[in-house]
């Protein structure tokens, strides 16, 4: 992925200054942007809880209009069951 | 004040809402003052969305999930088949997944929850308050008459409706949030701007359908709601409740129609003391219904001795009503 960002740089000005600032550039923004995609599916996997919880046996509301959100959801409905359903422990988190 | 006055006086209370018990005659004053408004030449649609619905019975004619039927120049009936409605919905849900991901089959899961959904029990009413916004932003009536369903049903969706938007809130607030992420993954990653968030819409509409539905009901330069009782205390206690309760939602009570008054005068006649015992309760209920409503009672209509069916008896009704000779 840095290669690849890296490749598509606008004018690169070449040199060893120029190989550092986008080494540099691509390290923190890969790291950043990784965290910001694990926020978001973290998110999304929230956000279909609200809304489709009574999937799992959590009524959280009718479902009349929530109905209407489910087409949208599809794709992400199987790893969100999968990840809401998974059995954690606090040991999960420190490894 | 009278009906009458009161239509004279508010021209712009356009959608009509009868409540109260069952049974105590919703149905036939629904009737009454859609046959009467059309007789003065406005164009009214009297709709009801009770699976029980009696609209067919009183207009004999088989109206039931048919749409919007004539009945008589310038008068409508409709009777919206709840069931059939959140079936249709749930195929529309179906459709719209196998078209968008161009699966030949719904998965298993999904079907299982669009299955399930039919027997939540706040589904059929959420389905009949959107089957009402479906018939009332078309606006191609003078006036809508609305058979309520029972007054349990109406005060649970005005309360549903307020939960339902605080909800609302939250989730949209959640998407924005997300949609900040995309755009700071999208800049990280200088891809080009990201995609239009469906789900966001489809939020949008569903906020905008929950606060039309709940605003027929509470709109007071639009909504008249009035109460039909009769003079039994137990009614009338029930009543008083029940209009604070729909107080409470900001549900402009317009007035209260007390049905089925027996004829006083005939006590002077000699008559079973059943019957003159019922008189002299109802002489003691009504004056209850004065001191606790007083000037809000709009009507007083007498028990008729036949059953209120057909429109020739709806026209009998409506005269005494309306205090007024229709032809």
């Amino acid at each position: 992925m840095e290669e690849k960002k890296k490749g598509k740089k606008r004018k690169s000005t070449g040199g060893v200054l120029g190989f550092v600032r986008d080494f540099t550039y691509g390290m923190a923004t890969h790291g950043m942007a990784r965290h910001a995609l694990k926020q978001r599916s973290s998110m999304e996997h929230l956000f279909i809880l609200i809304t489709m919880g009574d999937m799992l046996g959590i009524p959280i509301l009718p479902p009349y209009y929530s109905l209407r959100l489910l087409p949208h959801v599809v794709p992400q409905i199987t790893t969100w069951k999968r990840r809401m359903l998974r059995e954690k422990d606090l040991m999960d988190s420190m490894y | 004040m009278s009906l009458v006055d009161f239509f004279e006086r508010y021209p712009n209370r356009r959608y009509l809402m009868y409540g109260g018990k069952g049974g105590l005659g919703k149905t036939t004053f629904s009737a009454a003052t859609a046959y009467y408004l059309a007789k003065k030449g406005k164009r009214v649609l009297v709709f009801s969305v009770d699976p029980q619905a009696s609209l067919s019975d009183i207009f004999e004619r088989d109206i039931f999930g048919k749409g919007n039927v004539e009945i008589m120049e310038n008068l409508f009936a409709c009777e919206v088949d709840a069931d059939k409605r959140v079936r249709d919905y749930q195929e529309e849900i179906r459709q719209k997944i196998i078209s968008m991901y161009g699966m030949k089959k719904i998965p298993e899961e999904i079907e299982d929850y669009i299955r399930a959904s039919s027997a939540e029990p706040a589904m059929e009413e959420s389905a009949i308050f959107d089957a009402v916004v479906d018939i009332v932003v078309k606006g191609d009536f003078d006036y809508y008459i609305y058979d309520l369903v029972p007054l349990g049903h109406a005060l649970y969706y005005l309360s549903m409706a307020s939960i339902y938007d605080a909800w609302l809130e939250k989730i949209t607030g959640l998407r924005e949030q997300m949609k900040e992420y995309d755009k700071a993954i999208a800049t990280m990653k200088r891809e080009e701007d990201t995609e239009q968030d469906e789900i966001y819409n489809e939020l949008m509409y569903i906020k905008d359908r929950i606060g039309s539905s709940s605003k027929i009901m509470t709109d007071t330069e639009k909504t008249a709601f009035f109460f039909v009782l009769t003079p039994e205390e137990m009614t009338i206690v029930d009543t008083e409740k029940a209009a604070q309760l729909f107080a409470k939602y900001k549900v402009p009570l317009s007035g209260y129609i007390v049905n089925r008054v027996i004829n006083r005068e005939l006590l002077k006649d000699n008559i079973p003391t059943y019957l003159k015992n019922r008189i002299e309760m109802q002489v003691g209920a009504l004056e209850m219904i004065d001191t606790k409503f007083g000037s809000s009672v709009l009507s007083a209509v007498p028990e008729f001795d036949s059953e209120i069916k057909g429109l020739d008896v709806i026209r009998d009704l409506a005269e005494v009503m309306f205090e007024e000779k229709l032809s």
